[in-house]
């Protein structure tokens, strides 16, 4: 080969990346999708970097996916004038980032800890502990290199949609592909490509698909079903559950120790799986026991008709039409339970339905 | 920072700018050196001033044993030198092992001791430019060559950023002469270096992590036994994880240097194509082995002193070059089994030669025998076999601890066979393509390169296999993961 030859091998490349990733993005956005970030190790630890000076009006949110999606940052910043900072996590007990929090000793703020009892209550080295552990561990590691990273990744996030590991990846394609695996094992089922996207603020948000489209609904109604969410299984009792509450016990009292505040949040479920939580998880053993053993205050939906009016449109999180109203109820019924100050003028801001 | 990131992306972008402005060649070599600190800076600022000290100390080393005639201020000097470097590397490294077998000693003796557990952080790339340095000092010494009189061109040597983390080990007579004349990247050294990156990226990338770090990752990391498949999956998952994510770096660090007109040594040379472990050991980390080779298997007596010494030396080698890579008894066992396998190897080869029909036998058997044993057939088994003995090697290096490794090794042999299936069949599908494919490619590249290739095919299918890689590169998505080898 020619030196002629090496640079037009080359200038082929180029040219053939560059229609390739144009064409790529063309094709995805004229499928209509929603621009979303890669809610990865380096996001989490991005806003985990934000806990300091938190107030009850910026408060720190730990928890599974329901107060990811059900908590409006929008709406939380305009009636309080503070962004809360969102660190749950998806499909996981928010026990290891409670903590994680209870043993940083800066941390003296207000702490909103969302409780789906089905992970909340779950074992010590349970998947849904090691996968909260796998972003704790990350974020002292968090390297300068690994920042700037990110900071160029956000930029080129915002303006590309094909950059979505979760739905446009490789891996992501490859595993939706009908190919039947041996029997006996389990496989992690895919939720619907178009079910929803991550904004910067690690909010998450149903797509405009996912609510126009029953089929969609089913689809994510499905794993649910596969996970198990509609199963009759007791939780864990005895001196399991006991430890647990206990080990939550020692850090809701670190926190506060330090001047800091904690409050339980028990998001709203619609039936079928409200039904089968309620069998596996009655409400007197576990977040009653919970809250009276740790001596913490508490926010069950179940207890406010402001927030239990609605129907969770796959059993488990909020349509994003009344994540609004119900973020407004939330910070209301959350100064009048506590008496902390969460709003700028009180009464105002409750958007229009 | 890691070369699968944006950041380096930057970062070399920014370089090769500067590189190719028309400064004066010391104001590239400084550039060079500011650029390669910041490169280390960006883990963990506060271990710059490790690479600093050994920098400096091996710097005045060098010229004090080369300035001095009397034996005994040489060794003195030298000793300095190496306790500095192996005191660096052994506190950060091997501290928190040594005190941990400390305890276990003491209270398998029956002293109750329990110890405070160190809060070391282990510097990044410092078993690496240890040896670099070490190698330097200890061949002033040996009058190998004159110390280097530009701290300039010694500082750049030790901190040049592509080997500085994770190798290629450089030699001092590998890059120092070639920071003594005005070098810049020709059009096609650039493009050659670029496709390297490219393919280092591909296989770190696509392969390393894309495709076979989640099954390896998710078997090791169980905590009850599985099926025979699926343990053999893993481990077959983790041998080429491993290739490509270090063999990929290296190729990634020859590629980037050569952008910028400098060429690096050779590290990988299609490993799972080894006949033997010896072969095996010409052909993996060869920066690691040449320099065990001679800084350490020589020095002990080689294979000079006699045959028994020679198999002891040999043990003693591979066991340190274990230790090496990590502080734990698993790396020991890793290289001890390696080790043993070229014992084998080598008594196997002396009972050989030993029991080498006459030539004249020779010729009959060969003229008798119909069909002619089929040489390339026979290779290939036993590069089969090799590969076969390696993989059982990196359970080992893979396994958290020693009984997940027994454990692993109980499953891959049947002795445990009622574990449950955990690996779905696209998952077992791309271990196997992966797997084939590898074996297939290191075989008929066994003596070739990647530069013959490249230049044989046309222009337009290099142009297009090279697209395809970056192709699948930016569909991976899986930037800024960290290299295994940083961790060593």
């Amino acid at each position: 080969m020619k030196t002629s030859d090496y640079l037009k091998a080359g200038w082929l490349a180029f040219a053939l990346v560059l229609a390739f990733v144009i064409g790529w993005e063309l094709y995805w956005r004229s499928q209509g999708f929603e621009l979303s970030y890669n809610d990865d190790e380096s996001l989490w630890a991005f806003t985990r970097k934000r806990i300091y000076n938190t107030t009850p009006a910026r408060p720190v949110i730990i928890g599974s996916s329901r107060v990811k999606f059900d908590i409006d940052q929008t709406q939380w910043e305009q009636q309080t004038g503070q962004t809360p900072v969102q660190l749950a996590l998806v499909g996981t007990s928010p026990r290891p980032v409670l903590t994680d929090l209870a043993n940083d000793p800066d941390f003296k703020g207000t702490l909103l800890v969302g409780v789906v009892e089905g992970l909340f209550f779950s074992g010590d080295g349970s998947p849904m502990e090691i996968e909260a552990k796998k972003r704790i561990d990350v974020y002292p590691k968090w390297s300068l290199s690994q920042q700037a990273s990110f900071y160029l990744n956000q930029h080129l996030e915002s303006n590309l949609l094909f950059l979505d590991e979760e739905r446009f990846s490789l891996n992501s394609l490859l595993k939706r592909l009908p190919i039947e695996s041996r029997a006996g094992v389990f496989v992690f089922p895919n939720f619907p490509i178009r079910m929803g996207y991550t904004k910067p603020n690690r909010q998450t948000i149903f797509s405009k698909a996912f609510v126009a489209d029953t089929a969609v609904q089913h689809g994510v109604q499905y794993v649910w079903s596969y996970l198990g969410m509609l199963s009759n299984k007791k939780g864990v009792g005895g001196d399991t559950l006991s430890g647990i509450i206990q080990s939550v016990k020692v850090n809701v009292d670190k926190i506060r120790a330090r001047g800091g505040n904690v409050l339980f949040l028990k998001m709203p479920v619609s039936d079928p799986a409200l039904a089968a939580e309620q069998v596996s998880f009655p409400r007197k053993e576990y977040w009653d026991r919970l809250l009276s053993e740790t001596g913490s205050q508490g926010i069950h939906f179940a207890d406010y008709p402001e927030l239990s009016k609605y129907v969770c449109p796959d059993w488990s999180h909020l349509a994003p039409a009344d994540t609004k109203p119900f973020t407004a109820d939330l910070i209301r019924i959350i100064e009048e339970k506590t008496h902390w100050t969460l709003q700028k003028s009180p009464t105002s801001n409750h958007p229009k339905q | 920072m890691v070369f699968n990131s944006y950041t380096f992306v930057l970062f070399f972008v920014l370089l090769l700018v500067l590189h190719n402005l028309p400064f004066s060649w010391k104001t590239k070599k400084i550039n060079l050196l500011l650029a390669s600190y910041l490169f280390y800076a960006l883990w963990n600022p506060p271990f710059i001033l490790l690479l600093w000290l050994s920098t400096v100390v091996d710097y005045l080393m060098a010229r004090k044993i080369a300035e001095s005639e009397d034996k005994l201020r040489r060794k003195l000097w030298l000793a300095i030198s190496l306790i500095l470097n192996l005191g660096m590397l052994s506190y950060f490294k091997y501290g928190g092992f040594l005190l941990e077998n400390f305890t276990a000693m003491l209270n398998g003796m029956g002293i109750a001791y329990q110890a405070a557990k160190p809060d070391i952080v282990l510097p990044v790339g410092i078993s690496f430019y240890t040896f670099v340095t070490l190698s330097y000092t200890i061949d002033v010494y040996r009058r190998k060559f004159a110390p280097e009189p530009s701290f300039l061109n010694f500082a750049l040597f030790v901190t040049y950023f592509p080997h500085l983390v994770a190798g290629p080990i450089v030699r001092p007579e590998d890059l120092i002469p070639q920071f003594k004349t005005p070098r810049k990247a020709t059009s096609e050294q650039m493009v050659w270096g670029l496709f390297l990156l490219t393919l280092g990226l591909f296989l770190k990338v696509v392969i390393a992590d894309g495709w076979m770090s989640e099954p390896a990752n998710f078997i090791f990391g169980l905590p009850f036994p599985v099926n025979p498949l699926d343990a053999w999956s893993a481990v077959l998952a983790f041998s080429a994880q491993i290739f490509c994510d270090f063999g990929g770096y290296s190729t990634c660090a020859i590629g980037v240097s050569l952008c910028l007109g400098f060429t690096l040594p050779e590290n990988f040379r299609y490993p799972y194509a080894a006949i033997g472990f010896s072969d095996f050991w010409r052909r993996w980390h060869i920066t690691l082995s040449t320099w065990l080779r001679d800084y350490l298997y020589i020095p002990l007596g080689g294979n000079k002193s006699g045959s028994f010494r020679t198999y002891v030396n040999l043990m003693i080698t591979m066991l340190l070059g274990g230790l090496w890579h990590g502080a734990s008894w698993n790396f020991v066992i890793w290289g001890g089994l390696h080790g043993i396998f070229l014992c084998v190897e080598r008594l196997f080869r002396g009972w050989k030669k030993k029991s080498k029909p006459m030539v004249a036998e020779e010729i009959i058997i060969q003229a008798t025998l119909i069909p002619v044993r089929n040489k390339n057939l026979g290779n290939f088994l036993l590069a089969l076999l090799t590969f076969l003995l390696v993989n059982i090697t990196w359970v080992f290096f893979r396994a958290p601890d020693f009984s997940q490794a027994m454990k692993m090794l109980l499953c891959m042999f049947g002795v445990i066979s009622q574990g449950p299936k955990m690996l779905s069949t696209p998952d077992m599908l791309k271990i196997a393509l992966v797997t084939i494919g590898l074996l297939g490619f290191h075989w008929s590249m066994r003596d070739k390169s990647v530069k013959g290739l490249f230049m044989r095919l046309p222009w337009w299918f290099s142009g297009t296999a090279w697209a395809m890689m970056l192709i699948l590169i930016i569909l991976t998505q899986k930037s800024t993961s960290s290299f295994i080898y940083f961790q060593f």
